[in-house]
């Protein structure tokens, strides 16, 4: 029996803005508890919210980033349901007429460009935060500790339609919109700060059925790993129900952390009516054609843009992937190495791996203004002409992080440049020969790992000046 | 001097020319709240010393002949459903009797800053729920023309304080006719402005997209200065309005309909002939009055009693006992949450919450509150029309004078009838005044109500004046002559 999961992802994503979504409280981050409110966020008798227009640009940009339908004369609804952490007992979000809709986000898995549809995207306030002391949840609390500093802060949330098949895929897409909402600038987009903050919606049918199994809600998945963990493990929960002929019940689950389960949450919320109804506090969403463009033209080089470009230098589409997600320095100084050297591979290796590497261990998170891509292609060029071993050139690469140099000038001052002259060589390679008679018998035997012994051997009677290829093909030819 | 029969304008220019003290005006509605609130019960607080210090600042700037403006020094009195700061805000409702405001409503701040004195908190129906006051958890107002008959409601104490003196003006709010029915009940002009044209920031919601501040005053003159200094955007608002105000005929040229179905049945008598005998006197300055037909407004009351139950029911769920307001306690914080609102709101409240929340419900929301948001559309769109054609209309602002206590706490359907003519200005957002116009038999005061298109709330101000004038009745209550 086959069985096809099938996913959709509810995505929060908390704006970076100066001010909440409704008042002019700073969003602040503070250990302090209700240090920034007001009687709007705090839900004081008479208060009332005013739209944040920093906010609908944001999400005005996000839609239209994430392929969406702009949702001209949009509205504010009320959210009802009681909750001490929910000042009004209500929530402004949106609810049929939201500001984007019927998009969709570009998303690498593997080595495959896929398409994840979305359903909506839409405008709602934060709630405060409950600390529940004796228990973790409400319902077994001795006291609640309650903090609204968070009450009121912007959020998007994302919702995608039930396309994802996979727990790779999922987190495929989180990837990619957290991306986008960093290169959008909208959005700080760090997971373990929840400015992400995701439910899955999955649930699992025979393939023969032709349609979806029953929905099971999973929330408190706070990184990727228990995303990816928490959907493998549903998927396998609902097949093992249907194989064993169980009925599976439309419920919201709840992920264990450390037991690594979901469970379920016995909430109420299974038979929620929000009754929604458009705030009459707030005007109609009006989204002018004017506003649209003028938000169009602020929008940058988005990552499925940058991985367009990356793949035009021959990158692979998970390479292409991997720098679209990455700091764009790195992005723009791999454009323009590549442009110099015209070799995508090398490029792209030294610096994903040596120079991001050597950074890390240095503590630094930018380079130093004088480690430009011309000096970066010198020390590919000189790699690529056996000037240098790659190992030198790895050393250079050192020195120029902490020091402003010229490559070519420190490899000849330090005795970098390669013999590449093959006599020269050939004596090295048949004094190896001789003295290690042994294994060379062995290798004519056939263990071949025993070459890369004597090619060590004769790089180190070379003291590191002879290209290692170079010694390997007069090597085997001696053989 | 009886300040009771002064104008703001002439308080304001005995001021100016030294001959009055606001002190000396603050200390006779003193003494007038002090001699009637044994027997009316209008205030639930009286600002005694801090309106004494007030008074004699404002002693201090006419002084120095600097006032801060043309009401500086005049005693007003406040719903207790607005937010002063630092004064408690209780809506009449057990929910809030210990909660203390930490800011002043947009409107206070501009009173404030024009150098008013704030002479007290007035009562009102719990939450603005009601046409008598009689909804008041901490007890009803009596009205000052004969205490056997109700305020009306819910600004019932607002209105009891102008016709008794206790203060020179008030303000109150207007959902349904909060304004309007018990200025008319307790003989005084009461004016609903234009929704959005008077912030509601720091008004406590009962209905967000019905209520709106406005004042309630001896004159139309007063109504107006009081408007005025109100009025105005609101950047904490976002349902206030940018557009500034649009004049219409104010003269002998302004064109008056008379509203059929509000001069029908359900209409006493004794109403519906106020309305006649303003007609009679319009016609006699030369102003040309039509019968006009608004067929909606028969089902004003029914979309009514939807809108405003289903908005109260999100705007009143903050009131749970977790950040401020009375407690009960419970087991977890759900059962604190629900003893806290069985224990904190009134029957009139609670039947309201119940009425909205189903409304609202899944399944019923079509049926209901989406039918009342549409045929709410249409008779905004009917009074568009017939606002073509005529440029204010009169009918009665109540069907009744004011009616006994207990009369009608037995059949809520025959008590929101009062609210009958006053209902359709609030769905349809426009400006609707009452002023008085003479007494019943039983000598309780009777008037007519006038509305006009949206933003012509200066117009209608002005033309009401003169209705005012043609009409000459400034009768007032005897309540503390009788006492004296
Ligand atoms: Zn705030």
């Amino acid at each position: 029996m086959n069985m096809v999961p099938t996913i959709g992802i509810e995505t929060h994503v908390e704006l970076n803005t100066n001010s909440k979504m409704f008042c002019n409280c700073a969003v602040v981050e503070t250990e302090n508890p209700n240090e920034s409110l007001c009687p709007t966020c705090l839900g004081l008798p008479g208060a009332l919210p005013v739209p944040n227009l920093k906010a609908i640009e944001s999400i005005t940009m996000l839609a239209l980033s994430a392929n969406c339908s702009i949702t001209k004369n949009g509205m504010f609804h009320r959210k009802n349901y009681f909750y001490p952490d929910l000042p009004k007992n209500y929530q402004i979000s949106q609810f049929d007429l939201p500001v984007g809709v019927n998009g969709s986000l570009e998303i690498i898995l593997n080595e495959t460009k896929e398409t994840v549809e979305i359903e909506r995207v839409h405008m709602e306030e934060d709630t405060g935060k409950s600390v529940h002391k004796g228990s973790g949840r409400i319902d077994s609390a001795t006291s609640t500790l309650l903090d609204f500093n968070r009450s009121g802060v912007p959020l998007v949330e994302i919702v995608t339609k039930p396309v994802i098949k996979s727990s790779k895929e999922a987190v495929s897409y989180i990837e990619e919109l957290r991306q986008l909402v960093i290169d959008l600038k909208i959005s700080e987009g760090k997971l373990e700060k929840g400015n992400l903050r995701f439910d899955a919606n999955i649930s699992v049918a025979k393939e023969s059925d032709n349609e979806l199994g029953v929905k099971v809600e999973i929330k408190n998945m706070n990184s990727l790993r228990s995303l990816e963990k928490a959907i493998d493990y549903e998927i396998k929960r609902q097949t093992k129900l249907i194989e064993s002929n169980e009925v599976i019940i439309q419920e919201t689950r709840h992920w264990d952390e450390d037991k690594e389960v979901t469970s379920s949450m016995r909430s109420k919320e299974g038979s929620a009516d929000y009754r929604y109804f458009s705030d009459p506090d707030l005007p109609n969403m009006i989204l002018t054609d004017e506003f649209i463009d003028n938000i169009k033209k602020t929008i940058p080089t988005l990552p499925s843009q940058k991985r367009d470009k990356l793949s035009e230098t021959g990158l692979s589409n998970s390479e292409s992937n991997y720098l679209s997600k990455s700091e764009e320095w790195i992005y723009n100084l791999f454009l323009e190495t590549q442009k110099l050297t015209n070799d995508t591979k090398s490029t792209f290796n030294l610096i994903t791996g040596e120079l991001q590497g050597q950074l890390r261990k240095a503590g630094m998170e930018k380079l130093p203004e004088w480690l430009t891509s011309e000096k970066l292609s010198e020390i590919i060029k000189m790699i690529n002409e056996n000037k240098i071993s790659f190992t030198s050139g790895k050393e250079i690469l050192t020195n120029l992080i902490q020091n402003e140099m010229s490559p070519s000038k420190y490899a000849e001052d330090n005795n970098l440049i390669q013999d590449n002259d093959s006599d020269e060589i050939a004596k090295i390679v048949k004094n190896v020969i001789d003295s290690n008679k042994e294994v060379v018998e062995r290798v004519k035997d056939g263990e071949e790992k025993l070459v890369g012994f004597l090619v060590g051997q004769i790089i180190k009677s070379s003291k590191g000046n002879i290209n290692p290829s170079i010694a390997k093909d007069l090597l085997l030819k001696e053989l | 001097m009886n300040v009771s029969n002064l104008s703001i304008s002439e308080i304001s220019n005995l001021y100016k020319n030294k001959e009055l003290k606001p002190s000396e005006v603050y200390e006779e509605v003193f003494t007038n709240a002090s001699l009637s609130e044994s027997i009316i019960h209008a205030h639930l607080k009286l600002f005694q010393d801090e309106a004494t210090e007030a008074s004699k600042l404002s002693d201090e700037r006419y002084e120095k002949g600097n006032p801060l403006s043309d009401i500086d020094g005049i005693p007003i009195a406040i719903k207790d459903n607005i937010n002063l700061k630092n004064h408690e805000t209780t809506c009449s409702s057990k929910m809030l009797s210990n909660y203390v405001s930490p800011y002043d409503a947009t409107v206070i701040k501009k009173l404030r800053n024009n150098g008013v004195i704030f002479t007290g908190k007035t009562n009102l129906d719990e939450f603005a729920m009601g046409s008598s006051t009689e909804n008041s958890a901490f007890g009803p107002t009596k009205n000052p023309w004969n205490p056997e008959h109700v305020p009306g409601g819910s600004s019932g104490g607002s209105a009891a304080v102008v016709s008794v003196g206790s203060a020179v003006a008030s303000l109150g709010s207007d959902t349904g006719g909060s304004i309007r029915q018990p200025a008319s009940f307790c003989g005084v002009v009461g004016f609903k402005p234009t929704y959005g044209t008077v912030s509601r920031y720091g008004l406590v919601a009962f209905a967000s997209s019905l209520d709106q501040i406005g004042p309630i005053t001896n004159s139309v003159e007063d109504a107006k200065i009081l408007y005025n200094s109100i009025k105005g955007h609101d950047p904490l608002d976002a349902t206030s309005i940018k557009e500034s105000l649009v004049e219409i005929p104010t003269d002998k040229n302004a064109k008056v309909g008379v509203v059929k179905e509000l001069m029908e049945e359900g209409i006493s008598d004794e109403s519906r002939k106020e309305v006649e005998k303003t007609i009679k006197l319009l016609k006699e300055n030369g102003n040309k009055v039509v019968e006009v037909s608004l067929p909606l407004t028969k089902m004003a009351l029914s979309i009514y009693y939807l809108i405003a139950p289903a908005e109260c029911s999100a705007n009143l769920s903050r009131f749970d006992g977790v950040r401020y307001g009375i407690r009960e306690a419970g087991s977890t914080s759900y059962e604190m949450m629900e003893n806290t609102r069985a224990e904190g709101f009134g029957e009139e409240v609670k039947k309201r919450i119940l009425l909205g929340t189903y409304a609202l419900s899944a399944g019923y929301y079509d049926a209901y509150y989406g039918q009342a948001l549409k045929a709410r559309s249409a008779i905004t769109k009917d009074f568009e029309n017939i606002f073509k054609e005529v440029d204010y209309l009169i009918s009665p602002t109540t069907p009744t004078p004011a009616f006994k206590f207990g009369e009608k706490t037995e059949n809520p359907l025959e008590m929101y009838m009062s609210d009958l003519c006053t209902i359709p200005a609030n769905l349809a957002g426009i400006p609707a005044i009452s002023i008085p116009t003479g007494l019943s038999k039983q000598d309780m005061p009777l008037s007519i109500q006038l509305m006009s298109p949206a933003r012509t709330d200066s117009s209608l101000l002005e033309f009401s004046e003169s209705i005012e004038k043609l009409l000459s009745f400034n009768q007032r209550t005897s309540l503390l002559e009788d006492m004296k």
